[in-house]
């Protein structure tokens, strides 16, 4: 396209003149909250709904048991269900039946829908670090179970259910970008829109990177702090290991 | 409700789309190794290099693990041409999915090594083994174990990974799919048989990976 690196590099400082400039900065940041909204909203609430599921699955007794089945069906299928498919699927199902739906609405589906399926499964474990015995002693003193959870479980199992929990969060924040595809005008979005009007690719997706970096780095080293003070030695950290998507909770370290 | 579902003319296209699962999984497959590579040799730098090393691994680590790997690709495919390389959707995002999953495999690795006794190490050149001799026989089995379950899991959320290559018009499974979709308009079923498609596929490389892990590591792993 252009002759040799000394002409790109006039190209470039050529048009971050014009990049650069307060309007740019405001949509930019608007587009940046965007993506945060996004997240925060398909994350809370997929930690509200990976709490029912959690809830569901270990419900007793056989009567439950397709409540189970179902729960665990969702859960594994989910995981393994790419974010750009379910995206297209969402969308399409959503305007193929009609609704009217805005794209950001769309996008907080499909986000709700995979994070429930993982923070759920994080939930989980955080709920098995919490030894049998427990669940018994409570079931023996007469709680009911969600008085267990309330008064026995949840107050020792928050803490390993937290840190992962949280890196799931900021893998999102990252995880959103695909939602461009659909069209929510969110950081990636707005990367393309600058690169469509002709500044370089360097400068619009160089921005949106840096802009993603600034969005994400602090909530790691926020992840990190938690993970090094809520630190508890988890039940049998000789565990089984899964092999299965969980690559979430790796990804955050 | 004003939609009906075919499911007729969204099954004819199935095996065009197994077609592109073969392409995901070899996309999937190439990446993680080009990825392994790096990452092998980031967590050796990261484990016994000086300083500098060190600090620039770091910075390859914070930047590809902090930012979105959809914008990376993007700014390789837009912005090398700006330099007059030119590549293929395909190579273009296999030195992303390369880059990326390199920064992430460094991280893993060095758990792995982390893992390694000095003592261990000491003993083996005690024993005057070699440096590559000391990798085959001390380091390398001792690591295995570690690494094999999330090296898996990784395997797998690469699978996942690669459906972002259709956007940039590699024809995978989603990029076939998005092809089809375009031509027939069979959208929400199309996408459903390529989510279960997905989840065959993973389930399916699980299962292969609990086989290896079980037989040539004797790792504990499980598939569900």
């Amino acid at each position: 396209m252009y002759e040799g690196f000394l002409d790109i590099f006039d190209v470039f400082l050529e048009q971050s003149a014009e990049f650069y400039v307060w309007d740019n900065a405001v949509y930019l940041f608007r587009a940046m909250m965007t993506t945060l909204t996004m997240t925060i909203i398909g994350c809370g609430l997929g930690f509200i709904f990976g709490m029912i599921v959690v809830y569901f699955r270990r419900t007793p007794g056989l009567m439950f048991w397709p409540v189970r089945m179902t729960v665990i069906f969702y859960v594994e299928t989910f995981r393994r269900v790419p974010f750009l498919v379910l995206l297209f699927l969402v969308m399409f199902t959503v305007k193929g039946f009609g609704l009217d739906f805005s794209l950001f609405t769309i996008a907080c589906i499909s986000i709700v829908i995979i994070s429930t399926a993982f923070i759920g499964e994080i939930i989980r474990a955080g709920l098995d670090s919490v030894h049998q015995t427990q669940w018994d002693t409570a079931d023996a003193m007469n709680f009911s179970r969600l008085q267990t959870l309330r008064h026995v479980i949840l107050p020792q199992a928050w803490k390993v259910v937290l840190p992962p929990a949280f890196a799931f969060f900021v893998m999102f924040i990252k995880d959103t970008a695909l939602t461009s595809q659909v069209g929510v005008l969110e950081l990636t979005q707005a990367g393309k829109y600058y690169n469509n009007l002709g500044y370089s690719a360097i400068l619009s997706f160089g921005t949106v990177l840096v802009l993603y970096f600034i969005l994400s780095y602090p909530m790691t080293r926020l992840g990190w702090w938690m993970e090094a003070r809520l630190h508890t030695r988890r039940r049998d950290e000789r565990a089984e290991f899964e092999v299965g998507a969980t690559a979430y909770e790796l990804r955050g370290t | 409700m004003n939609y009906t579902f075919q499911w007729g003319e969204a099954f004819i296209e199935v095996p065009y789309l197994l077609g592109g699962a073969w392409i995901t999984l070899h996309l999937s497959f190439i990446g993680f190794w080009s990825g392994a590579t790096i990452g092998l040799f980031g967590a050796l730098g990261k484990t016994y290099g000086g300083p500098v090393t060190v600090k620039l691994i770091n910075w390859y680590v914070i930047f590809f693990t902090n930012t979105p790997g959809l914008v990376t690709a993007f700014f390789i495919f837009f912005g090398l041409p700006e330099f007059g390389i030119l590549l293929s959707p395909y190579h273009t995002i296999l030195l992303n999915i390369a880059l990326n999953s390199g920064a992430y495999m460094t991280e893993i690795m060095r758990g792995g090594f982390v893992s390694v006794h000095k003592t261990e190490l000491e003993a083996a050149e005690t024993m005057g083994f070699t440096l590559l001799q000391q990798l085959r026989y001390v380091i390398v089995p001792h690591i295995a174990k570690v690494l094999f379950a999330p090296l898996s899991n990784w395997y797998i959320w690469m699978i996942l990974g690669t459906a972002m290559a259709a956007i940039f018009g590699v024809e995978e499974l989603t990029g076939r799919v998005f092809n089809r979709a375009a031509e027939t308009f069979r959208s929400i079923e199309l996408y459903t048989i390529a989510a279960g498609m997905y989840v065959a596929i993973t389930i399916l490389a699980s299962s292969i990976l609990v086989v290896i892990g079980r037989w040539a590591f004797r790792v504990k792993v499980k598939v569900f």
